[in-house]
Parts: C-alpha cells; structure tokens; sequence
C-alpha cells in the first residue's frame, strides 16, 4: 500500500468487498477484469493502481496496463469497445482454447447455487435438467477459466439459503468436488481451485483438511448467527472470527476518485 | 480474355436465399455487439423453421429473438443473456424450462473445441475441463473417456459443422477480404469451421484498401459480402456505434411479459412493427429513425 495506511472510517460493504478483492491480486500477473460485476472489477483496478504496477489487465477483450490513466472511464460489459483505447494488445476470443493461460492467472466465478465444497452452478435450478424450475444463463467460459487459472474466488451479490447450498442441483465449475485436499487432484484437475467465498455479509475460506466451507470474517455490523442463519449448510465456525478490514483512506481515495468515479459501490 | 474477378457482393435478399429450414448456422459476434442483424431479420421474415443456431460463444439476445420467433430448434451457446439488461434471455428461459429447446449445453472452451474438430474435419476433439461436472451428464454428445497415452480421464467434444456462417464485420472489400474493427471475437472460428460463410458489413470498401493493411484482413475469402450501414443494431458494432440500451431494454420488457405473465402481446407488436412491416434493411432503420441512430456514437 502507498501513502497512508489509516483505516477509513466511513465505507460501504461494495467498497469493502472491493478492498478485500484487491489484496488478493499479486504484482506481476495477468489478470482477467469482468466488466460485469462491479465489486471484482474495482478490486482488481485498486490493486493496479496502489499496488501492482506489473499486473497485465485483461479488459473487454483486449490486455493493457492502466497506472497512467488518471481515471476509468465506466465499462459496463465485456464487448464495450471503447477501453480498446487501452489496448496493447487484442485477444481473439478463440485462441483462450489455444492456451488459456495467456488470459489470466486468476478469476471471480459467481453462481445460482455455491455448495459447501465451492462447486458452483449457472445452468439451473431445478431435479430435472429438461424441466428445470429455473433456467439459468449457461456457463459462459467460467468452466474452463475456473479449471486453468492459478486460483479463483467465488463471489455472490446476496448472500442466502437459496445461493449457498449443501449440493448444487448441477455443477458447472468444480471448486473442490467431493471434498478434501485432493478433490481436485482426484479428478486430474490442476490448479488451486477456489479460495474464497466473498458475499455481503462474509468471507469464508476452506477448511485445509476436508476443504469444506468455514468462515473467515464477518463485515462491520454483522454476526456470525447472521451468517449460520442465511447459510443453506453448516458453516464451519472458527472460535474467533475477525471483522473483515476495510480499506485505508489512500484505497478508498483511489476507489471514489479514479475508478468508481459514478459511484456505484456506493449506491 | 481473362473474366474480370468476381464480386462476391449480395443484397440481403439474395444472400437469405442462402438460408433454408432444418440448416446449421453459426451466427457471430459476442452478447450485445457485432451480430449480423440484417440477415437475422430476413430469417425472421422469411418464416424459416427448424434451425439448428451456433453460437455465438457468448450468445445473447440476438438468438433469443430467433427463438421469440420459433425459428430454433436446436441451440450451441455457452451463455443466453445480455449483461446489464438482462441476466437470463426470457424466450430462452422459458422455452428451456419446458423443454422445448433442444440446448448442447457447454462452456466457451467446448464451444471452440465443437468448432475446431469441424474446422479439422476430425469426429471431436479432447477437452480437459469438465471432468467432475455435469456437463457430460446433460450433454449425452459429449463422451468421457481415458486417453489412451496418459490414461487420464478426458472429455471428447464432438464436432458441430455449420452449413453457413453469417457474421457482422466492420469491413470487406467485394471479394471478401474482410477486416474487423476491433478482435472479431469467434468469428474466425466459425467462419474456419463452416461451410459457406457470409459477411454482413458496415461499409465495402476497396480492394486497395485492403493491400494497405493486409495484417487487418481477419477472414481472408468468405462467399459472399452484404452491405447493411447500422447493421449490427441493436446491437454494437466497434468503431461505428454502441449497443442501443433504449431498444434493447424495449425487446427485454416484451420478453418479461411473456416470462412472467404468458403474454405474448408484447413480442408479436414488436416482431410486427420492427420485423415483419419493414421488407427491407433500410425499411428498418427508417423505423428506428435517424435520430436514435446517429446518437449511438462511441466517443
């Protein structure tokens, strides 16, 4: 972190979320900016800016480097051209089948359902794949991101009993399988999996032996029976659970002035 | 004497001849950008029935509309949305939910990989991710499998050939050297894979203008070209314009009426006054009108 390292005092959960995305980005990588979702996509940004000058962004197709930019003009989705004005370079959307590493190192992967093993689901809720009760969008690229990338996060906007369930109806990306530390091994599948579950109530990570769910941290104003109540399975509950940190008044600066210049972490 | 070479240039009505009831065809461009709106509309129009739709790998509500439409009867995509304007396309939820849509569900990296063995002219080819998911359950096409050298479970995608491409680009010259603004996203996967392919564009432009540029050339030979200036909308179209929120947010509301409450009022007065009353592309954009057209600028 650059400058001052104060805590802020006035935030909102959006901007905590994006704090907590933004440590966990390493100088140095490629990294993949949805356009989608606000929270993941400022998180990544801060990162660039205060932290990790190295970081190669992969934004609306194309790669870049941002530090220059005194501010982001707003990008919604991931075919908006007008960041192209970034670029350095273009990725040609085909060619991740080549070599998906050359897209990211990282990922954020959301969900209709996220079971307690991090296994998550965009195809659909429902007993009966061709009568389901809800149909979901499909699974965009997010299978086989999920399967190549060093790490992921999974990341949910509401956090309740429907969301986050002992087992997904259908599994379109595979956090941790079945379970424990060699669930992912079991089925030949590299990479690190998912690390953490961010909502907005809570962080949960996973156990290291069993690799079940466990809380992390609670958000300001939260309770860990807040947490249980709205969780579709047994949580793993630590005997302490910290306050997720909020960001210092230098990212929260960073945040408002350069990169959520419409506010919407706000709103 | 040596014929002049050929202009592969069609108006949009010729090259929909193109375009026949029960065929395979890939259509480009990703969610709410680059799609070859003109020819979609002429399928609409021309009632044709049965098709099986590519793509594209991120599709959107270009091929909601198709469905709204009842043209589709098998549907390869990954993702059936529109971003901000809508989480799931309303006729795709529907017609999934009460499975009337045949879906070969799969993620970006089978959609290519499906491309690709056709492309090879090979029966699939190997994908890794998958394994431990449910797509080889809900997709009985693709196959699990040892590979044979390591013994390691893998997943086989099998080929899908479309008959035809049709895809939206920012510029050919007449004899189908065409030169995207922007990545063209899958377009060259389709267009390798296809049969035929057709390049819907934003202007021709002349063959010099190519040779002063042949890195830009994306697609070098497709079959036919068709001019159609604002094209792509509603759609973007980089270096020419963005997505039309106001009309897609319009064709969305018409979809929630049919998702929500079974009323289709609302989609057959849009197909009427936005597809079927207009005969021709220009018919088209005289309905949209120029001032909502003009007001679609990038910068």
């Amino acid at each position: 972190m650059t400058g001052t390292t104060t805590l802020a005092k006035d935030f909102t959960i959006k901007e905590l979320l994006a704090t907590f995305v933004s440590r966990q980005v390493r100088d140095g990588e490629r990294v993949a900016v949805g356009a989608g979702l606000h929270v993941p996509r400022a998180g990544i940004l801060l990162a660039h800016l205060t932290r990790c000058p190295n970081v190669r962004l992969y934004v609306v197709m194309t790669f870049t480097n941002l530090t220059k930019e005194p501010r982001m003009e707003p990008f919604y989705t991931v075919y908006d051209y007008r960041p192209a004005k970034w670029a350095e370079g273009y990725i040609i959307h085909d060619d991740f089948q080549e070599d998906p590493r050359i897209v990211s190192d990282t990922f954020v992967v959301g969900g209709l359902q996220i079971d307690k093993f991090g296994n998550s689901n965009l195809i659909g809720v429902g007993k009966d794949y061709k009568h389901l009760d809800f149909r979901g969008p499909g699974a965009v690229g997010t299978l086989s991101m999920a399967h190549y990338v060093d790490r992921y996060y999974l990341f949910v906007q509401s956090h309740d009993k429907r969301i986050l369930v002992d087992k997904c109806d259908f599994i379109s990306t595979v956090g941790w399988g079945q379970g424990g530390s060699d669930g992912r091994k079991k089925l030949g599948i590299p990479g690190n999996g998912p690390v953490y579950c961010m909502t907005p109530l809570c962080i949960m990570d996973f156990d290291e032996t069993t690799k079940h769910m466990r809380l992390k941290s609670v958000h300001p104003g939260v309770t860990v029976q807040q947490v249980v109540d709205n969780t579709g399975f047994a949580l793993i509950i630590p005997k302490d659970v910290p306050v997720t940190e909020g960001p210092t008044e230098e990212e929260l600066r960073t945040l408002r002035e350069r990169i959520d210049i419409e506010g919407m972490l706000r709103k | 004497m040596l014929p002049e070479r050929k202009s592969l240039v069609l108006d949009e009505h010729a090259a929909a001849d193109w375009i026949r009831d029960g065929m395979t065809i890939a259509i480009g461009g990703f969610i709410n950008s680059s799609h070859p709106m003109a020819l979609v509309r002429q399928i609409i129009r021309r009632g044709i029935k049965n098709l099986t739709v590519v793509g594209a790998a991120s599709g959107g509500l270009d091929l909601d509309l198709l469905i709204a439409a009842g043209c589709v009867k098998r549907l390869v995509t990954t993702y059936m949305g529109g971003e901000h304007y809508c989480p799931v396309a309303p006729f795709f939820r529907i017609a999934a939910q009460r499975g009337e849509l045949d879906i070969f569900e799969c993620d970006e990296g089978m959609f290519y990989c499906a491309l690709r063995a056709a492309a090879q002219r090979l029966p699939s080819t190997p994908w890794k991710a998958g394994i431990g998911t449910s797509f080889p359950e809900i997709n009985p096409e693709i196959k699990q499998y040892n590979d044979p050298v390591s013994g390691e479970p893998m997943l086989a995608i099998p080929a899908i050939k479309p008959d035809l491409a049709i895809i939206y680009a920012a510029h050919s010259d007449a004899f189908g050297n065409v030169q995207h603004v922007g990545t063209g996203f899958g377009d060259r996967a389709m267009w390798r894979a296809a049969d035929k392919t057709i390049a819907q564009v934003e202007r021709v432009i002349p063959n010099e203008e190519v040779r002063k540029n042949p890195l830009a050339t994306s697609l070098v030979g497709v079959d036919a070209v068709v001019r159609a200036p604002y094209g792509s909308h509603p759609f973007a179209a980089p270096g020419y314009y963005i997505e039309d929120g106001e009309h897609i947010r319009e064709y969305v509301d018409a979809g929630n009426a049919y998702a929500k409450k079974g009323d289709r009022g609302p989609i057959e007065a849009y197909l009427e006054k936005y597809i079927l009353k207009p005969k021709t592309h220009e018919e088209y954009l005289e309905t949209i009108g120029i001032r909502r057209l003009v007001a679609l600028h990038e910068y």
